[in-house]
């Protein structure tokens, strides 16, 4: 199953919704160009919800890090929710977990980032 | 009792990442075959995954007209799975480490990390007339 993004906003906060599995290719290409063209109207807070992803390649996590590297450097936020438990092990890995602000709850999450 | 033999699983792609559909189905017939729980499955997936599109695009630099090898076995109480590349080789202890600060914000160059931390032994060697050999082995039961 590819991934599947859905966009929700609160506020100037954008919270994307992310499905399926972020891989090699297509998954991580949606995922670029979204951020990208967001950026581009002016949005600089993303809230990347991974309830539903439960697959993660090292080229979706060089699509995170590089999503993340890309919305800071133009000031912006970007953070992570609901990590699945196997995701969560990839993160904690690669050390990655020391790079995101990972949240359990999007209300806790959404605080952080008015 | 019936005894069941060892079977092995085998495919042999060109370096095309389009190609990777046919891996992921040879990896689920292999999990089926060992009847490995979720768990198991999910990591030996993505691992042998990881080596795949290594071979691919790092081992033959995406190049179709070379060819990119998975062999998958049970032996014993593990499963040894073997990828072979066209290449020109390159050392495990020469990767960067991608969790070193310098390197935690790179896009890439975290396979061998995610292969590393799940197989129970990994190694790479030269094929005799060229290219690169990576075995690995996951214990799967005991």
């Amino acid at each position: 199953m590819s991934m599947v993004l859905n966009a929700r906003r609160l506020d100037d906060i954008v919270i994307l919704d992310l499905s399926g599995r972020i891989t090699i290719g297509e998954g991580t290409l949606i995922l670029r160009d979204y951020i990208l063209k967001l950026l581009g109207q002016g949005d600089r807070k993303f809230l990347l919800n991974l309830t539903d992803v439960d697959y993660i390649d090292s080229s979706g996590l060089g699509e995170l890090v590089s999503s993340f590297t890309t919305v800071r450097n133009q000031s912006g936020q970007l953070k992570l929710l609901n990590l699945t438990r196997r995701v969560q092990d990839l993160l904690q890995i690669t050390k990655l977990l020391t790079v995101f602000e990972v949240f359990n709850s999007e209300a806790e999450a959404l605080k952080t980032m008015k | 009792m019936t005894f069941k033999p060892p079977r092995s699983f085998e495919l042999t792609i060109p370096s095309r990442l389009e190609e990777m559909h046919a891996v992921h189905n040879l990896i689920g017939e292999a999990i089926k075959e060992f009847d490995l729980n979720d768990e198991l499955a999910h990591w030996i997936e993505l691992t042998i995954s990881e080596s795949m599109i290594n071979a691919i695009q790092h081992g033959n630099k995406a190049d179709p007209a070379k060819e990119a090898t998975l062999r998958i076995s049970s032996i014993g109480d593990s499963i040894e799975i073997i990828v072979e590349d066209q290449g020109c080789g390159f050392k495990l202890d020469n990767v960067a480490d991608p969790t070193d600060t310098a390197n935690l914000l790179k896009p890439s160059g975290r396979g061998i990390l995610i292969i590393r931390s799940f197989m129970d032994e990994v190694d790479l060697s030269v094929r005799e007339g060229g290219g690169c050999r990576l075995r690995m082995v996951k214990r799967i039961r005991g």
